[in-house]
């Protein structure tokens, strides 16, 4: 298993930004870490690419942890930051060259990795262009680049369509789903759901550095027999018992409220019932945190 | 971390050497100010010595009597061969001087006139001239008050003994002659006033080169590129000694450059020791990387940097004697001065360059400033290392 994760807690002075956070990253999968800003995604992140001490918990990727051999556990990993880490007054071959020299990589090696990571870049025409003359985003399939010349099982990607453009979003799917396909463990955080849901196999949901639920997309939005709309969410804060009871009378005998905790399940009989019922809920000043519905409900619900 | 590894410093140390020639106009132009700063500080200071003809000082001379022997006075002082003097109005005085052009007037006043019937020993008031200055030409009036009165007084005792001595001219002649002879140290080597502003603004350049990449590696560290750096198996150590390498490598290029053209275009030269000044420039070349790390160390922001080290840079320049001579200092400031590198640096550069001295007179200047640079760099490394250690807790 390329990277595993236990018990990770990262503090800032007195705030705590990840908080007991466990999970696993297979070869073959894109793992995406969902949250809010602020939900300590960056912070998981840094700290299993060995950029950020943790305070306790362990990262280990294939078995090994950095404090055993960090030089063997950089080489592991490929860090994508979420702006492009380069150097504009060089060239794209010269960045290359620079972070494959870094990695050990020298001679027809490196000259091989560096044409077969520009072509699978589409950067060979502009491999000798200096960087700063590039687009978001061919700066961003560059980046990427960079993280895998090295060929390491596990590539990291902190925001990585922040900056993108719906089709250049498109396209780094695209190759990160090829990179998946080829045997490589991603993992890579978001804010948006949807990416998460076509771009992700797995899905780790963050909130206030508390693991919040993880699992595949069909796990998580599993859709009730009875083919019931369904949305679930966490509470930002919990309700008064009384604030909940007036709640589930306003919204009637057809729509279904289940509060466990800071977990929160809402279901009616059809899109129309359901967002008619969010908006109740909504209005009656339920902080909901984040909220997720099955693969394209959210839009329905919205438009409903 | 493990070891550093010479390879992965040679990466990183190309890869500044590469950033630095990715703007062939940049790198162009920092080659060319030092040897235009220099060119400039030495054509301004550049005295005719080596022609052998007297510096004449320009004088204004107001004459406020009409009396024949006042008239005689200021004539012998306007062929006096130490003065270029003109006789102006006294408001033509003021006004030329409050402009500097020139910066000295003597008035010559009414009551000199009694002059003409002075005894040894003659009790009253004395009349009294009067000096008017720019305030920034003390040194120039004071030379102004010596050469006049040396002129007054020898007609005056021409005057005097005419009556006794046949020839006055013969009789008033000094009675002994002055000499002056240019000390250059170890070898009697000609002074070159190019080789003090190519050592010093070579100097001060390459303080300004150390603070240029020291601010890169404050940008570096500020973007993403510093998180992907740290998450290559690369340590602190190899990035801090790569930039350092590099930088000195590159400050080393400069001085050579910057010497070459002094030599090529105003004869600058080295005198004493090769070897010392060899060892000197290397010295010069790690203090310059050094500055870099302590202003990555301290710098806070780059903004924040840049003005702090503009102050402090141009500061011990002005001290360190790298725009003048150090024996034009007011005291204080000299004895300041044994307390900055530059100072060290600059004597160090002076001794071989001009002063022709040797490798072991050398040595003093050489222990003192890889010392500076032994210090500074504890500083910087350990501040660099506390900074990065905060870094991986999660303070920014």
């Amino acid at each position: 298993m390329p990277l595993s994760v236990r018990d990770l807690v990262v503090r800032y002075g007195a705030t705590t930004a990840v908080d007991g956070v466990s999970l696993d990253v297979h070869r073959g999968e894109i793992v995406g870490l969902l949250g809010p800003n602020g939900s300590g995604k960056s912070s998981t992140l840094a700290a299993a690419a060995g950029n950020l001490d943790a305070d306790s918990g362990t990262v280990t990727i294939d078995g090994q942890s950095r404090s055993q051999d960090p030089c063997r556990f950089a080489a592991k990993v490929g860090f994508v930051p979420q702006d492009a880490a380069l150097y504009d007054e060089l060239s794209a071959s010269r960045n290359l060259e620079f972070f494959g020299q870094l990695y050990g990589l020298s001679g027809i090696e490196l000259d091989s990795r560096v044409a077969y990571a520009l072509d699978r870049a589409r950067l060979l025409e502009r491999s000798g262009d200096r960087v700063g003359t590039f687009s978001g985003g061919m700066k961003q399939r560059l980046n990427m680049a960079v993280a895998l010349l090295h060929d390491p099982p596990l590539l990291l990607l902190d925001e990585p369509t922040a900056s993108l453009d719906p089709a250049s979003r498109d396209a780094l799917f695209a190759d990160l789903h090829r990179l998946r396909d080829d045997g490589h463990a991603i993992l890579l955080t978001t804010h948006h759901h949807d990416e998460a849901e076509y771009g992700c196999d797995r899905v780790v949901l963050l909130n206030k550095g508390k693991l919040v639920a993880s699992g595949t997309i069909q796990e998580l939005t599993r859709t009730p027999s009875d083919g019931r709309a369904v949305l679930y969410g966490h509470l930002g804060e919990l309700l008064p018992k009384y604030v909940e009871r007036g709640l589930r009378q306003r919204l009637g005998p057809d729509v279904e409220l289940e509060i466990i905790g800071h977990r929160v399940r809402l279901s009616a009989s059809g899109n129309e019932q359901l967002g008619r019922a969010l908006g109740l809920v909504l209005a009656e000043g339920m902080q909901l945190d984040t909220f997720r519905t099955p693969p394209g409900r959210l839009e329905a619900v919205a438009r409903s | 971390m493990p070891a550093p590894k010479l390879s992965r410093i040679a990466v990183l140390a190309a890869k500044d050497w590469s950033l630095f020639w990715s703007d062939r106009r940049a790198a162009f132009l920092c080659f060319l100010v030092p040897v235009l700063l220099a060119s400039a500080f030495g054509i301004i200071f550049d005295r005719p010595q080596s022609t052998g003809t007297a510096v004449k000082l320009p004088l204004l001379l107001v004459v406020e009597s009409e009396s024949p022997y006042v008239d005689q006075l200021a004539q012998a002082v306007v062929a006096c061969d130490r003065v270029d003097a003109r006789i102006v109005s006294r408001a033509e005085a003021l006004t030329l001087v409050a402009e500097r052009s020139p910066g000295v007037a003597v008035v010559l006043p009414k009551s000199f006139e009694t002059l003409a019937t002075w005894t040894p020993g003659r009790a009253g008031d004395r009349p009294r001239m009067e000096l008017l200055h720019n305030p920034l030409c003390t040194m120039e009036a004071q030379w102004a008050e010596g050469v006049v009165t040396e002129v007054v007084l020898r007609c005056i005792a021409k005057a005097q003994l005419g009556p006794l001595v046949s020839d006055t001219d013969t009789a008033l002649t000094l009675p002994f002659q002055s000499e002056s002879t240019a000390i250059h140290g170890d070898t009697q080597t000609e002074f070159n006033p190019y080789s003090h502003s190519f050592c010093g603004m070579t100097l001060q350049y390459l303080l300004f080169w150390g603070m240029e990449s020291g601010l890169l590696l404050l940008r570096e560290r500020n973007r993403s590129l510093w998180q992907r750096m740290r998450s290559a198996p690369v340590s602190l150590t190899e990035i801090l000694f790569a930039k350092a390498l590099a930088t000195a490598t590159i400050a080393l290029l400069l001085i050579g450059f910057t010497f070459l053209m002094g030599n090529l275009i105003f004869g600058v030269t080295v005198n004493g020791s090769v070897f010392g000044f060899v060892f000197l420039a290397m010295a010069i070349s790690a203090l310059a990387a050094v500055t870099g790390l302590m202003v990555a160390a301290v710098g806070g922001t780059e903004a924040r940097a840049r003005s702090v080290c503009i102050l402090v840079i141009l500061g011990v320049s002005m001290i360190g004697g790298l725009w003048l001579p150090s024996y034009l200092l007011p005291g204080w400031v000299r004895e300041l001065s044994l307390a900055m590198p530059t100072t060290w640096a600059m004597r160090g550069l002076e001794g071989v360059a001009w002063q022709g001295r040797g490798l072991i007179a050398s040595l003093p200047s050489l222990a003192a400033v890889a010392g500076f640079t032994a210090c500074f760099l504890a500083v910087a490394v350990a501040r660099l290392v506390s900074n990065e250690s905060r870094r991986r807790r999660g303070y920014t």
